[in-house]
């Protein structure tokens, strides 16, 4: 009895998938995925989920996500894959290599994709966040979609904050007032500090974002957003900016010397021994999930202005990836940026939702309204900014980041540091101004 | 050289002694640490940098780890990976040895430097000439294109000739004499006199291979061709968030282990042929 309905079931399900699919007669086209792990390793695991999902949903398709380490390594690796003839269907980009993989013809326009779709381009990047634009779109062209995204958040451990006889519900706003907090926020015993007041991560590539984002802050620039040729390190505000890290460090002592890679940042915060900490929104969930202590997030604290630059990635298409292939790449990338797998990963993750709808979503507003901190990262989108992004991202962010760390391990003055990371970085981008901006007519 | 030093001839033994247990002490503590916290139930926290247990030990850490990737399956890629490239190597150096030891041609001089060269290469600098390689040969995305380029080694070839320099050549004609050919010459003569040669090697090779990850990042895609290395950095290296300090610990220890304890096995054999080869 069983066994006939068992039968009769899986004929009815054979012929409706003939049915509805002729396609799957026909081997399903098989894409790559490169994904980093940005956050922590639970993510490996659900980003599966989620592409296994997409390939039930969609059976003509068959994506496999591809591990391929940190966001430097992803571009590695997507490098190698291209120069091999394997380029990867899709590869989620940290945004702001964008820009530089643009200048070097590595990843596809994606505007006749979205003509396709019978949309605009303003109309396709309206559904993003407005701060997201200036990662993605460039010269007018969309080059990549937003995945998920970030800013630096200011956290703070409630429970110091009573006992230092300061109000959590009144968190530092501005320098000034965060400095006086990390002070009496500080225990000492003797000489040895037990409790910093303060900690921000300077390891590569986060330390450059921290510091973009007390530039800001102070009302600097960092890059010149329309052309990738242009830093402004040697500049009042980024030199107030590294002044403020730097005297934090060596004047006030509330902030422990040398460098601070993130992980070791959360897990000072997460153990008490720093009261407050800037970290990125990425980091969310896992403090919601191990803090045993009420915790609170807000703003950057400003200086001249309320300001942070965006973080997170992207989904792009490599250069070579044509046809079926690129088709079967749109469906996956415009499937994972719908509102409903982007409000789902930025649940999972703490990582923002790029797709404003995401947040009109009954769950996402049940989610908020449970934990109002999310809240608060989705607020500060409005003051961000585009990340710094210029012809060779990487090595121009090193150029600051190697003095950076100089100065926060006290063998530079950050005068001093600035300057040669000015120069430093001029080097680094002369090949590409001499091509484009100091391309003059000869006669 | 101190004073006691050179009157005496040599370092006293308990100076000795003391040198050897404190640059070890050095040595263990991060093995210690990984250990204490491997088994801390507590994942975050203060008590994560101590290096005396504090707790009751709990496995939790270890559930975790091995819930976050399929370890039995990146253990036998890795296995794969590391004794593939140590069979083949261990051919191609031996006869690369004799040859250049033995062998007189034209240009032997010239052509031993040339090899030598390829040790002063960054492999960072190969990825991508390898990559493109490999993907010509149709290996992009298998086990065998993560150990192809490693199948020729000059270190091992320049180590093979060494040894068999050292052994005399009258053993070899009295083969010879005895009518050997040139195979049955290097598998009686040679290689049992150069025994502690190859085991030097097999030991650099197989922890080399067995710790490596960028490469094998670069040829594998497919989820279940990942080594133990990837698999492990999947979800132990976050850029952004944070770390729970006692799930790697756990896992990294799972990674190790299975050379650790066949270190600590063959611990007499490995050091007396570390001794003799040369290699420290």
């Amino acid at each position: 009895m069983t066994s006939t309905r068992r039968t009769v079931l899986a004929a009815t399900a054979f012929a409706a998938t003939l049915a509805l699919s002729p396609a799957f007669a026909q081997a399903p086209i098989e894409i790559e995925l490169f994904f980093p792990v940005p956050v922590d390793g639970q993510l490996a695991r659900d980003m599966t989920t989620m592409v296994k999902e997409f390939n039930e949903k969609h059976p003509a398709i068959k994506a496999t996500p591809v591990y391929t380490g940190s966001y430097d390594e992803t571009l590695i690796k997507t490098r190698a894959a291209m120069k091999a003839g394997k380029p990867p269907a899709a590869v989620i980009m940290s945004a702001n290599f964008l820009l530089d993989l643009k200048i070097e013809g590595e990843i596809q326009k994606l505007d006749d994709l979205i003509k396709t779709d019978g949309k605009t381009n303003d109309a396709f990047m309206g559904q993003f966040f407005k701060a997201l634009h200036g990662n993605a779109v460039l010269d007018r062209s969309v080059y990549g979609v937003p995945f998920h995204n970030s800013t630096p958040l200011l956290y703070v451990n409630a429970d110091h904050f009573r006992e230092a006889g300061l109000d959590p519900d009144k968190l530092p706003t501005n320098w000034e007032e965060l400095a006086a907090a990390a002070k009496k926020l500080t225990k000492r015993e003797g000489d040895r500090v037990t409790r910093w007041g303060v900690m921000a991560p300077s390891n590569y590539d986060y330390g450059g974002w921290i510091l973009q984002a007390l530039t800001h802050s102070n009302g600097g620039q960092w890059f010149n957003p329309e052309f990738g040729g242009e830093v402004y390190y040697d500049t009042p505000s980024m030199l107030g900016a590294l002044t403020f890290w730097s005297d934090l460090v060596a004047k006030h002592k509330v902030h422990p010397a040398g460098v601070q890679a993130g992980g070791a940042v959360s897990s000072a915060f997460l153990a008490g021994q720093a009261s407050m900490m800037l970290l990125s929104t990425g980091s969310l969930t896992h403090i919601r999930t191990n803090a045993k202590f009420p915790y609170k997030v807000a703003f950057v604290p400003r200086n001249v202005r309320n300001e942070v630059p965006i973080g997170g990635a992207s989904l792009v298409i490599p250069t070579g990836v044509e046809d079926a292939r690129k088709k079967a790449a749109w469906t996956l990338i415009t499937w994972m940026t719908n509102p409903e797998k982007s409000g789902w990963w930025s649940r999972a993750t703490g990582y923002l939702a790029p797709n404003m709808a995401a947040y009109d979503l009954p769950e996402m507003k049940a989610f908020i309204e449970k934990n109002p901190d999310a809240g608060i990262a989705v607020k500060q989108l409005d003051v961000a900014k585009p990340w710094f992004a210029t012809y060779k991202t990487v090595t121009v962010r090193k150029a600051i980041e190697d003095e950076l760390q100089a100065v926060l391990s006290g063998k530079k003055q950050p005068k001093e540091a600035l300057v040669a990371a000015q120069k430093n970085a001029d080097e680094i981008m002369k090949p590409f101004v001499e091509q484009t901006a100091l391309k003059l007519p000869t006669n | 050289m101190s004073g006691s030093g050179i009157a005496t001839g040599e370092f006293s033994p308990k100076l000795g002694y003391g040198a050897t247990l404190a640059i070890a002490c050095l040595w263990m503590t991060p093995f210690v640490w990984m250990l204490v916290a491997a088994f801390n139930p507590q994942s975050i926290g203060a008590g994560m940098a101590s290096l005396i247990p504090d707790y009751v030990p709990t496995l939790a850490n270890f559930r975790e780890a091995w819930a976050s990737a399929d370890f039995p399956r990146y253990g036998l890629n890795t296995v794969i990976i590391t004794l593939g490239i140590l069979a083949v190597q261990l051919v191609t150096i031996t006869l690369a040895g004799y040859a250049f030891a033995r062998l007189e041609f034209p240009g032997r001089t010239l052509c031993f430097y040339l090899f030598l060269l390829q040790l002063m290469l960054a492999p960072v600098v190969l990825i991508v000439p390898n990559l493109t390689t490999i993907a010509k040969l149709g290996l992009y995305d298998t086990l065998l294109g993560v150990m192809a380029p490693y199948f020729a080694s000059a270190f091992g070839a320049f180590l093979m000739r060494q040894a068999f320099r050292a052994i005399p050549r009258e053993l070899e004609d009295a083969a010879l004499i005895d009518g050997a050919s040139v195979l049955q010459r290097i598998r009686l003569i040679y290689l049992p006199l150069a025994k502690p040669s190859l085991i030097a090697f097999s030991i650099v090779s197989v922890t080399a291979h067995w710790n490596e990850f960028l490469w094998p990042l670069m040829v594998i895609n497919s989820p279940d061709l990942r080594p133990l290395t990837v698999g492990l950095a999947s979800f132990t290296r976050g850029a952004e968030g944070a770390q729970a300090w006692g799930v790697i610990a756990a896992g990294t220890l799972m990674v190790s282990a299975p050379l650790l304890i066949a270190f600590a096995l063959f611990q007499r054999a490995f050091v007396n042929s570390f001794v003799s080869s040369g290699i420290k």
